[in-house]
C-alpha cells in the first residue's frame, strides 16, 4: 500500500494491512503531507498500548504464498449500505465481538450509509430469513457470521449468486466458493504458541494436563493437534491427562480439582486453550491450597479473570486471545471488498501474546504484559482484545453508528 | 346446538379475522413508512417464501388443537426429519422420489402413534407429546450431533424456486390450506374434528368415532411437519437435530393469534394463516428497523398472551 493509496482511499483503521508499520514510517517520514483525515483517524486509535498491530502475521510469515482474491469486480462508488448477519449475542464474546462491529461502522461514517444488524439467535433457519430480508433491503455486501456451518451454506450461496458479495467473519460456512473472504484467527498458530510456550517454559521436561474446550468442536480439536505437534518435539513432556472443560469456568475448576487429587504435585504444567476454563483451574489450585508461587505454569486467554488472577497470584502464564476485534476487521474488510482492494481468502487477524512478567521463552515474547493487557478493576468476562476504545465496558458501552 | 349460537359462533371467528387482518394492514403500512423497500414485490415475495415451514407446523397445531389437543412434539419431529432427508439424499440423491414418501409417512406414524397414546394410555397429550419430542430428540441426537448431510441442488431449489414471480412454497401453501379449509367444513370427518374438539362427551354419545378422530388429528399434526421438515431441509440443504426446536412454540402462536381456541372445538385454518403471515411479516418488519431479536421474542410472547386474552374475555 503506497501514500498514493492511502490518500485515494483513506486508510481504514486496521484494515487488512493493520495499520501497517510502513505507512507509519512513511507518515511520520512525510510531514509535509497534510493526511488531516488520515490523523484524525489515528488520534481516535485506542490502542496505545504496548503490542503488535502490523498486519497478521500468519500472513506475513506464511512460508507459502497467500492466495489473494481480486475484487475488482464487487467495487462499486459509496456509501455503502452493509448487512450485518450475526448467529447471536448469546455470551460475553458475541457481545464484544458485536459491539467491534458497530463501532467500526461508526468510525467509517464517511463510507457507510447504512449497517443493518439481524440477530439469529442461534437459530440457522431464522438466520436465513435474515439473510433474505437483508438481501430484499438492497444491502451491498454481507457481512455473516454464520450460526451452523452446513444450515447456511445454501443461502449464502444463492447470495452470491444474486450478485452480492459475502464476507465471513468469526464462523464461515462449508463452502468457500460461496463467499469472498473469511475473517478469523489462527487456531493452529494459537495452539502452537500455547504449547511452545508451555515446553519451554518447563526446560523442555515435565507432566502437563490438557484442559481443552468443547469435543469435537472444530475450534477445540484444531488447538490440540496443533498442542500435540509441538509436543511430539519434547519427548520428555508428558500428557498426564486430557479432559474436555466445555470452555466453562465450573467445568474447569471441577475437572482440576479432581486432576489436583489424582495427580497433586506431579503437575508442572496445565494447558488450557481457553482462559474459560483456564481460571477455574487457577480456583482449584486455590481450593487445594497451593499459595502463591507454588503454580505450575499455565496458558489461557479470551477473558480478563484469568490474568488478574495470575497477576494476584504471581502465576507464570501465557494468554492468547480469540480476539472480539474481528468484528471490526470485519467490517473493514467488506469496505476493502466495495472498493476493489484485494483481500487474502483468509484475513486471519493477529492477536497479542500475552505474559506475565519475566515468562518470555525462547520462541515466545510477549507483546503485552498481563497488566498493560487488562486491569485489575476490569469485569471479569471482559474479553480484552476487544480493539475498542480504552474504558470499554460491554454492559455500558453504546456505540453510535449509522444506522 | 341452535343456529342462532352457530351464528354467534362464526361471527366472533369473523371478528378474530379482521383483528387479524387489520393488524396485518397496520404493520404493512407501519412497514412502508418505516423502509422504502418494506412494501417492495422483492421483499413481499421474500415474505410469502419464508412462510412455508412455520405455516405448515401451524397447520398441523391447527387440526390438533381445534380436537382438543396439543402437540408439543412438532419441533423435535421436524429436526429428526431433516436429518433423515440430508443424510438419506447425500447417500442417494437420485431417490428423491423415495426419501419424500418414506419421511411423510414416517411424520405421519409418528403423529398417529401420538394420538394413539393419548387414547389408549389416557395421558394428557400435553405429557405425550412433551414426552415424545424427548425421545425424538434424544434418538435423533444418538444418530447424530452435529448438523450435517447435504442435498442435491434440484432439491434445494423447492425451497427458493418461483412460479410466474410467486414463490412455489407459497402456492403449496396456499393451496394446503385450502384443501384443509374445505375439508374442515365440508366433510364430515372434517366436521367430527370441530365435534370432538368442543365437547368430547357429547361427540362419543352422538356415535362419533372419537378415539379414530383423535388419531386422525395427530396423524395430520405429523404429516404437517413431514411437508415443513421437506421445505426446510431444501431451504437449509442439512440435517440438523436441533432446527426445530423453536417450531414448537411458534406453531401455537398463529394458531391462537388466528382465533382458535386452545381449548377445542372453534376457529379455523383461515385464522391461523393470517396468523403465519402476521408473525413472519412482524419478524421481518422488526429486521427493517433494526430492532433486536430479543424484542421479537418479547413480542411474539406478548401477542400470544393478549390473543388468548381478547378470545377469552369476548367469549364471556
Amino acid at each position: 500500500m503506497s501514500i498514493k493509496s492511502i490518500l485515494d482511499h483513506k486508510i481504514s483503521r486496521k484494515s487488512f494491512i493493520r495499520g501497517m508499520p510502513a505507512v507509519a514510517a512513511a507518515m511520520a517520514a512525510a510531514p509535509a503531507i497534510q493526511l488531516a483525515q488520515t490523523s484524525a483517524a489515528v488520534a481516535s486509535e485506542p490502542e496505545t498500548k504496548p503490542g503488535y498491530y502490523g498486519a497478521p502475521r500468519t500472513w506475513m510469515w506464511n512460508p507459502n504464498a497467500n492466495t489473494m482474491v481480486d475484487t475488482t469486480k464487487w467495487k462499486k462508488a459509496g456509501p455503502y449500505t452493509i448487512g450485518f448477519s450475526n448467529a447471536s449475542i448469546s455470551n460475553a464474546w458475541r457481545v464484544a465481538f458485536q459491539h467491534g462491529v458497530l463501532w467500526s461502522a461508526g468510525q467509517h461514517r464517511d463510507e457507510i450509509a447504512h449497517l443493518l444488524v439481524t440477530d439469529a439467535n442461534d437459530d440457522p433457519s431464522k438466520q436465513i430469513a435474515d439473510i433474505q430480508d437483508l438481501i430484499s433491503q438492497g444491502v451491498d455486501i454481507l457481512l455473516i457470521a454464520a450460526s451452523t456451518e452446513d444450515a447456511l451454506d445454501s443461502v449464502v450461496g444463492r447470495a452470491t449468486e444474486q450478485g452480492i458479495p459475502v464476507v465471513m467473519v468469526d464462523r464461515k460456512v462449508k463452502t468457500p466458493a460461496n463467499y469472498i473472504t473469511y475473517v478469523t484467527a489462527s487456531d493452529w498458530a494459537l495452539g502452537r504458541l500455547e504449547a511452545q510456550w508451555l515446553c519451554e517454559t518447563l526446560g523442555g521436561k515435565g507432566n502437563i494436563v490438557m484442559l481443552p474446550g468443547i469435543a469435537g468442536s472444530s475450534v477445540a480439536e484444531i488447538r490440540i493437534k496443533a498442542n500435540e505437534e509441538v509436543f511430539s518435539k519434547f519427548p520428555d513432556i508428558k500428557v498426564l491427562e486430557k479432559q474436555y472443560c466445555d470452555w466453562n469456568p465450573a467445568t474447569g475448576k471441577s475437572v482440576m480439582a479432581a486432576l489436583i487429587q489424582k495427580h497433586g504435585k506431579a503437575i508442572n504444567g496445565v494447558l488450557a486453550d481457553s482462559a474459560l476454563q483456564g481460571y477455574g483451574a487457577i480456583e482449584a489450585f486455590l481450593d487445594a491450597g497451593y499459595k502463591d508461587g507454588e503454580f505450575p505454569p499455565m496458558t489461557g486467554g479470551d477473558v480478563a479473570r484469568m490474568y488478574q488472577l495470575a497477576n494476584q497470584h504471581n502465576i507464570k502464564m501465557v494468554g492468547i486471545d480469540y480476539p472480539t476485534s474481528m468484528g471490526i476487521t470485519g467490517i473493514e474488510t467488506a469496505l476493502d471488498v466495495l472498493k476493489g482492494i484485494s483481500v487474502p481468502d483468509k484475513v486471519e487477524v493477529s492477536f497479542q501474546v500475552v505474559t506475565s512478567p519475566g515468562a518470555d521463552t525462547i520462541s515466545v515474547k510477549g507483546d503485552r504484559h498481563l497488566l498493560d493487557h487488562v486491569s485489575m478493576s476490569d469485569p471479569g468476562d471482559l474479553s480484552p482484545s476487544n480493539g475498542l476504545p480504552a474504558g470499554y465496558n460491554p454492559s455500558t458501552f453504546n456505540p453510535d453508528y449509522p444506522k | 346446538m341452535s343456529a342462532i349460537t352457530v351464528d354467534l359462533r362464526r361471527n366472533r371467528l369473523m371478528l378474530s379475522y379482521l383483528i387479524v387482518a387489520v393488524l396485518l394492514v397496520v404493520l404493512a403500512v407501519a412497514g412502508g413508512l418505516l423502509s422504502d423497500r418494506f412494501l417492495t414485490w422483492r421483499n413481499i415475495g421474500n415474505l410469502f417464501q419464508q412462510l412455508i415451514v412455520l405455516g405448515m407446523v401451524s397447520l398441523g397445531q391447527t387440526f390438533v388443537v381445534l380436537m382438543g389437543g396439543i402437540d408439543l412434539a412438532i419441533g423435535s419431529l421436524v429436526g429428526a426429519l431433516t436429518v433423515f432427508l440430508a443424510n438419506f439424499l447425500e447417500w442417494r440423491p437420485d431417490l428423491v422420489w423415495l426419501a419424500l414418501p418414506l419421511a411423510l409417512v414416517a411424520a405421519t406414524a409418528v403423529g398417529a402413534l401420538n394420538g394413539l397414546l393419548t387414547v389408549v394410555l389416557r395421558v394428557h397429550p400435553l405429557i405425550v407429546t412433551l414426552g415424545m419430542s424427548s425421545i425424538i430428540f434424544g434418538a435423533t441426537l444418538m444418530y447424530r450431533k452435529e448438523p450435517g448431510g447435504s442435498v442435491p441442488r434440484a432439491f434445494a431449489d423447492i425451497a427458493y424456486a418461483k412460479v410466474g414471480g410467486i414463490p412455489f412454497s407459497a402456492v403449496v401453501l396456499v393451496v394446503i390450506f385450502a384443501l384443509a379449509g374445505l375439508w374442515l367444513q365440508r366433510t364430515r370427518t372434517g366436521r367430527s374434528i370441530y365435534f370432538v374438539g368442543g365437547d368430547r362427551e357429547a361427540a362419543r354419545l352422538n356415535g362419533l368415532p372419537v378415539d379414530r378422530i383423535v388419531v386422525l388429528a395427530y396423524a395430520l399434526s405429523g404429516l404437517c411437519a413431514g411437508i415443513a421438515a421437506i421445505f426446510l431441509t431444501a431451504r437449509t440443504g442439512v440435517g440438523d437435530p436441533r432446527i426445530g426446536a423453536a417450531l414448537t412454540l411458534q406453531s401455537v402462536t398463529p394458531v391462537v393469534v388466528g382465533g382458535t381456541i386452545l381449548a377445542g372445538g372453534r376457529g379455523g385454518v383461515l385464522g391461523t394463516f393470517l396468523g403465519v403471515l402476521l408473525v413472519t411479516m412482524l419478524n421481518s418488519l422488526l429486521n427493517f428497523v433494526n430492532v433486536s431479536s430479543y424484542y421479537q421474542w418479547v413480542i411474539q410472547g406478548l401477542i400470544i398472551i393478549i390473543a388468548v386474552g381478547i378470545h377469552t374475555t369476548r367469549r364471556r
